[in-house]
């Protein structure tokens, strides 16, 4: 017998709810089919800590300034570095937050705060943001996973990555892993076009569909005497998560990760990398209702270190900012013509920022003080820069702005209610973002 | 120069000069005893909890499940004492076997195996550095403070002594150690998992050994709990002397200050001096080491909390429930025992028999509550705090990847590099990969099965190669099995994975399913088809094999 509460967990998951509320199900498809009731959201995840001195938070003229010139964008007296010039044509869309303000400058830890919205260590098992809001945002009955990630790279704290204890039913679709180490071994990288399909999607080699159907058939035969006498959550959750990946398996919304349909001369604009080819693939995968996508830019080619410039610095972000430019003003060129720009928040950011003073080897180190993140797109009113920095860049002078600030005002643009609890493996009840001062002049 | 080399360079002079000491030459630790004595209290203890267990089924009459038939036990204690399902010969022997006690036996032999140590290596591994999921550095040094641990388990020191030899690892002022990448044995790892922070170390202290959850009391007075924020601090000052700092990208220890014993709480300018957690101080005297006083009271046969939080955990491990829930919680919350006379018997024995994990192991697994079957037979089971079925738990990672492993002859592929190229390009090896994939983050009980599982284990490459003629030993041997027909085929294939025979009903239908598709692979007469018509035989059975690894039965602990 289940017990009531793992009726209510499975309720919730969706294992057992048909039969007892079809009435409730049908209410909800209804709600789902209309497009604009939700929104979606991309977050670009720049993993390594991006310079803001030499992307959205120039200070030329100082000593801690460096070589890069800002540039005009769309919006007049909002300039950016010079080295991206594609982006500054959306400035009207984007509202630069130049004073985010954190505590955290170790790669790991800050990682997994700005990931999660909490500090790592205790028993608490936070989930990361993609899991928490494609909770919220997900669609019953949908066929994709509400949550993928494009080419993570989870070394600097894995547990920042996954659904903690919201569980396995909420974590994401992973493509494209190990393409972006800090130091690229020559031999180890594989095509990337293959590598942004999802593993394990097709059945294995030599097993033809009719044998794979037979198999299926089997293992449905042969776990029925067992899921009878041992009913129960993990007998249930292992039955659903198999009926979930056939679906899965026979889709046709994994066609998705097919870019081969796009027009040459669309994918060359969104760059021919892992981020830019990941960026047009998140928004295939938004077209086909997946409501959170993440696609993560560490490094570039083989650049050593990527966003982690604590040497050339300037070489580095220069080449970064090359493959980021064109990626990013693409995607939200592209939504903007299929009319998906409005529903669809588009967050960049990283786990930090980076030393306003350039050290001994042309670099910058880690810095948690004042840096720079950007919300775009839906929900987001553009043209405007929150925050200020000093003039030497060591300090936010004007609308400091917290983890929880940030990730409370991303929940209440995507439409969703921050104060929302889930239950967690510890038994207490946690809010989806800790309390918060909402940056409400963002919001549309 | 160029850049790469600058990097590495620095990274290597970092991880390498940074890493924790050793902790000294440790002189062999006297095994506790696990004489024929010890073996008869084990199960004079077993059956005493059973009586209390049964106790508690007077009231609400509930109906226990029966006893887990041969295999469901010997399947079960295996997962639980060496990390893996049995082998096929394992089982087989086992089921063959006309002693009385031959649970007892097998029990014994799986804490004296080498499994073992591998095992309960990894379960203190993910118990005390936890922070390794989230914090790379930590992983970096995992595999030293792997190794210091194993050293311990392999000898079955005493849980106090492994404890104390814990909390009192010296820390920072010694030489450069190559403790890193699987060099060195180094205990320093838990102190830079906790980050070196006298709150950090406190928490964690009292939470996992003491099973009192502290940590609100840092920052207010717990509203429920005892526990109020002054003595919070006094007992983090036990740690108050553990000083770190920053090197580059890492953090590393600094010369400790080995006496100190008191603290500021951060942000007032009150001063608190080390005090236990139970509201005592201790009585000091002269040239004493802080942390080996607090190390002393917490491992003390007369501690309230330490014994007890042991057995409970231990307890939950092995039951999927602890005594009193959460484990974490035990003392100081609202959580009351649902046994606690057995609770307190548990910790008495255990602290009366030198902290024998294998002691505590021994008793439990020796008992009827352990040994029910996880096959539900009256509603009354439901209730967990009752024991009177065993629920159906999760596998952990290791669990289910060295049950794969054995299930089907799989062998990982030589590691190129591990960490450091893992580091370096983002690359997982395979068995990491599948640990990652399969990380338990919820309870055992309540262990949930991901989209992304289910795909590995239905297409990805470890069961694709162990599904495939060319590749699985276990498969070619099967197949290849002189005079024993389908249906010991198929026997075979259950024993190798759900580690039981099939019944009449499983090996017909499964033995009509491999001659339905021989018969089928007949009628079609087109070209190719006949070519394939020799393998129809042996490619039904792999289907029957990955149908069973694909199962429920397979991936849980029943």
């Amino acid at each position: 017998m289940l017990s009531r509460r793992d009726w209510l967990r499975l309720s919730a998951a969706g294992v057992v709810g048909a039969s007892v509320s079809g009435w409730f199900e049908d209410l909800a498809d209804a709600a789902a089919a209309h497009p604009l009731r939700k929104k979606a959201c991309i977050l670009l995840w720049m993993s390594g800590g991006p310079s803001q001195m030499d992307t959205f938070d120039l200070k030329p003229g100082h000593a801690n300034g460096g070589p890069y010139k800002e540039i005009a964008t769309s919006v007049p007296g909002i300039k950016i570095s010079e080295h991206l010039p594609k982006i500054a044509k959306h400035a009207d869309k984007m509202a630069i937050i130049r004073s985010m303000s954190t505590k955290e400058a170790d790669h790991g830890r800050a990682t997994y705060q700005m990931r999660t919205g909490r500090l790592p260590g205790g028993p608490v098992q936070y989930p990361t943001l993609g899991s928490l809001f494609s909770k919220e945002l997900e669609r019953p009955g949908a066929e994709l996973p509400s949550f993928v990630s494009i080419a993570p790279y989870r070394f600097f704290s894995p547990a920042a990555y996954g659904p903690g204890f919201l569980g396995p039913r909420y974590a994401p679709l992973v493509v494209g892993e190990g393409q972006q180490g800090l130091i690229p071994i020559p031999g180890q990288q594989r095509n990337y076009e293959d590598t942004l399909k999802v593993g394990d999607l097709d059945r294995p080699r030599g097993v033809s569909a009719g044998r794979a159907a037979a198999r299926v058939r089997l293992l449905g035969e042969m776990q029925k005497d067992f899921l009878k006498s041992r009913p129960g959550l993990l007998s249930q959750s292992h039955k659903s998560a198999y009926a979930r990946a056939v679906t899965l398996m026979n889709s046709k919304a994994t066609r998705a990760f097919n870019l081969d349909e796009e027009k040459k001369e669309l994918r060359d604009r969104y760059g021919r990398n892992v981020f830019g080819q990941g960026c047009l693939l998140a928004r295939r995968l938004l077209e086909q209702g997946v409501p959170f996508v993440e696609v993560t830019l560490a490094t570039v080619g083989n650049l050593v270190l990527g966003w982690d410039t604590h040497i050339n610095n300037f070489d580095g972000v220069k080449r970064m900012s090359a493959v980021l430019d064109p990626a990013w003003a693409t995607l939200m060129e592209d939504l903007k013509e299929r009319g998906m720009l409005d529903r669809t928040l588009i967050v960049w950011m990283g786990e930090f920022g980076r030393t306003p003073k350039i050290n001994g080897n042309r670099g910058r180190d880690h810095w948690a003080n004042a840096w720079s993140a950007v919300l775009a797109g839906g929900g987001i009113k553009g043209g405007q820069v929150i925050g200020q920095t000093s003039k030497d860049g060591m300090k936010v002078e004007k609308r400091p702005v917290r983890v929880e600030d940030l990730q409370g005002t991303i929940s209440e643009a995507l439409g969703i209610d921050p104060a929302k609890q889930n239950k967690s493996n510890v038994g207490r009840p946690i809010r989806i973002v800790e309390p918060f001062k909402a940056i409400k002049e963002v919001l549309s | 120069m160029n850049a790469r080399l600058l990097w590495a360079q620095g990274v290597a002079v970092v991880l390498l000069g940074a890493a924790c000491t050793t902790a000294g030459a440790v002189a062999p630790p006297a095994a506790p005893r696990n004489g024929a004595a010890a073996v008869r209290d084990a199960q004079a203890l077993a059956g005493k909890i059973d009586q209390h267990i049964a106790r508690r089924w007077v009231k609400p009459r509930a109906k226990p499940a029966p006893l887990a038939d041969d295999a469901e036990f010997l399947r079960r204690v295996y997962l639980d004492l060496a990390g893996r399902i049995p082998g096929v010969q394992e089982v087989r022997s086992f089921l063959k076997d006309r002693r009385s006690d031959k649970r007892a036996r097998v029990i014994d032999t799986l804490l004296a195996g080498p499994r073992y140590t591998a095992h309960f290596t990894d379960y203190w591994r993910a118990l005390l550095i936890p922070e390794a999921g989230n914090n790379f550095q930590v992983r970096l040094q995992q595999g030293s403070f792997e190794t210091w641990l194993k050293q311990r388990v392999a000898r079955n020191v005493g849980y106090d002594r492994l404890v104390r030899d814990l909390l009192t690892a010296p820390l920072g002022g010694g030489r450069p150690e190559l403790a890193i990448f699987g060099g060195g044995a180094n205990p320093g790892t838990f102190y830079l998992a906790k980050e070196f922070k006298p709150e950090n170390l406190a928490a964690a202290t009292a939470r996992v050994f003491l099973g009192v959850s502290v940590e609100c009391a840092q920052c207010h007075n717990h509203p429920f709990a005892k526990w109020k924020k002054e003595q919070f601090w006094g007992f983090a000052a036990f740690y108050s002397g553990i000083k770190s700092r920053q090197l580059m990208d890492f953090v590393v220890p600094a010369r400790e200050d080995i006496t100190k014993r008191a603290l500021t709480i951060p942000g007032t300018d009150r001063t608190v001096p080390a005090r236990f957690i139970d509201g005592t101080l201790p009585k000091w005297k002269p040239g004493v080491k802080t942390r080996a006083a607090l190390a002393e009271w917490v491992t003390a046969p007369d501690n309230p909390y330490f014994a007890r939080a042991a057995v409970n955990r231990m307890w939950a491990y092995l039951l999927g429930t602890g005594l009193v829930e959460p484990i974490d919680e035990m003392a100081g919350g609202t959580s009351t025992p649902s046994h606690p006379e057995l609770l307190d018997l548990l910790a008495r024995e255990f602290a009366s028999h030198q902290f024998d994990l294998k002691f505590l192991l021994r008793a439990i697994t020796n008992s009827k509550t352990y040994q029910r079957s996880s096959s539900a037979t009256h509603k009354s089971q439901d209730d967990r705090t009752l024991f009177a079925r065993m629920p159906l738990r999760g596998l952990t990672g290791e669990q289910l990847f060295d049950s794969l492993a054995l299930a089907t002859g799989y062998r990982e592929p030589r590691n190129t590099g591990g960490l450091f190229s893992e580091l370096l390009s983002g690359n997982t090896p395979p068995r990491a990969e599948f640990l990652t994939k399969f990380a338990q983050s919820e309870r055992a009980t309540e262990a949930q099965t991901s989209i992304l599982q289910a795909l590995a284990l239905m297409n990805g490459k470890v069961i694709a190669d162990a599904t495939s003629l060319e590749k699985s030993e276990t498969l070619a041997a099967v197949v290849d099995a002189p005079f024993v027909g389908t249906a010991g085929r198929v026997e075979a294939l259950y024993l190798a994975t759900l580690s039981r025979k099939p019944t009449t009903r499983e090996t017909n239908r499964a033995v009509r399913f491999v001659e339905e598709a021989v018969k089928l692979a007949k009628k079609d007469s087109t070209k190719r088809a006949k070519a394939r018509r020799s393998s129809a035989y042996s490619e039904a059975l792999a289907d029957v094999f990955w149908a069973l690894l694909n199962s429920p039965e397979f991936v849980v602990n029943h």
